[in-house]
């Protein structure tokens, strides 16, 4: 199994088994349709990176992909959805086309401007996986007595494998 | 509402969020020291939120657009 991301001269590095590469290109490429599941509006509007939602998404992971950015206030909350959800889309589709271009190569190195790809990318990863398995502050205790064949379990494998990753990248970018 | 009071980006708790990249973004996004990154990440993890910056409303949006960006769980909200 992968050791995650280490420092190397070359950049940062991650070496990744055909079956783990594979689980990553599946998880993003259904990442990819979920962020194509937001309205995309008028397509004039949108080359300006204006949307024309001003709710948000009524499915949980993708609301919290795309959270609220104003409480108590849904007027404020339309406008900058309005004028922020779309350049936000763009940016995790472009983060995840980094992530897919990348696993291409059994030894991946990653630059600067990728290595950030990959950190928000994994992070949209585990958000909308942590979101599905409903992830509390209460712990994993609940998934430890799940049956190995159920398929939450595999889930929640995938989850905490994302999550060791994503340490191991932010470990490797820590500013000196 | 008084106008002289500045607005402020709020990061809320969440459970899946690690603490260690929450503390990176904090220094990534603003420049922190790691001392004040990991003091406002675990104000956020024990209070349920801290605020990590103040100023002009259009700098705190543009702050919480940046943060939706790394997942973190940002809101734009009036001093009071």
């Amino acid at each position: 199994m992968s050791s995650g991301f280490k420092r190397t001269r070359r950049g940062v590095a991650l070496r990744l088994e055909a079956v783990e590469a594979a689980v990553v290109e599946n998880l993003v490429a259904q990442l990819k349709q979920m962020l194509g599941e937001l309205p995309k509006g008028d397509p004039g509007l949108a080359e300006l990176g204006i949307s024309e939602s001003t709710e948000a998404p009524r499915d949980a992971a993708l609301a919290r992909l795309f959270p609220d950015g104003y409480r108590e206030d849904g007027e404020a909350a339309g406008e900058f959805r309005r004028y922020t959800e779309a350049t936000l889309r763009d940016g995790k589709e472009r983060d995840a086309a980094v992530v897919l271009a990348s696993l291409g190569s059994a030894d991946i190195v990653l630059d600067a401007e990728q290595a950030q790809s990959w950190l928000r990318s994994l992070n949209d990863l585990r958000l909308a996986l942590g979101t599905r398995l409903e992830i509390s502050d209460d712990g994993y205790e609940r998934f430890e007595d799940l049956d190995w064949d159920d398929p939450e379990y595999a889930m929640f494998v995938t989850y905490d494998w994302l999550t060791q990753m994503q340490d191991s990248l932010v470990a490797c970018l820590w500013p000196e | 509402m008084r106008p002289d009071l500045p607005w402020l980006t709020i990061v809320w708790n969440d459970p899946i969020n690690l603490m260690s990249y929450v503390t990176y973004v904090f220094q990534a996004v603003f420049g922190f020291g790691k001392g004040k990154a990991e003091k406002l990440m675990m104000d956020v993890h024990e209070k349920g939120r801290a605020v990590v910056a103040s100023g002009a409303r259009e700098e705190m949006e543009r702050h919480v657009e940046v943060l939706h960006s790394y997942g973190l769980w940002a809101t734009v909200k009036r001093d009071d």
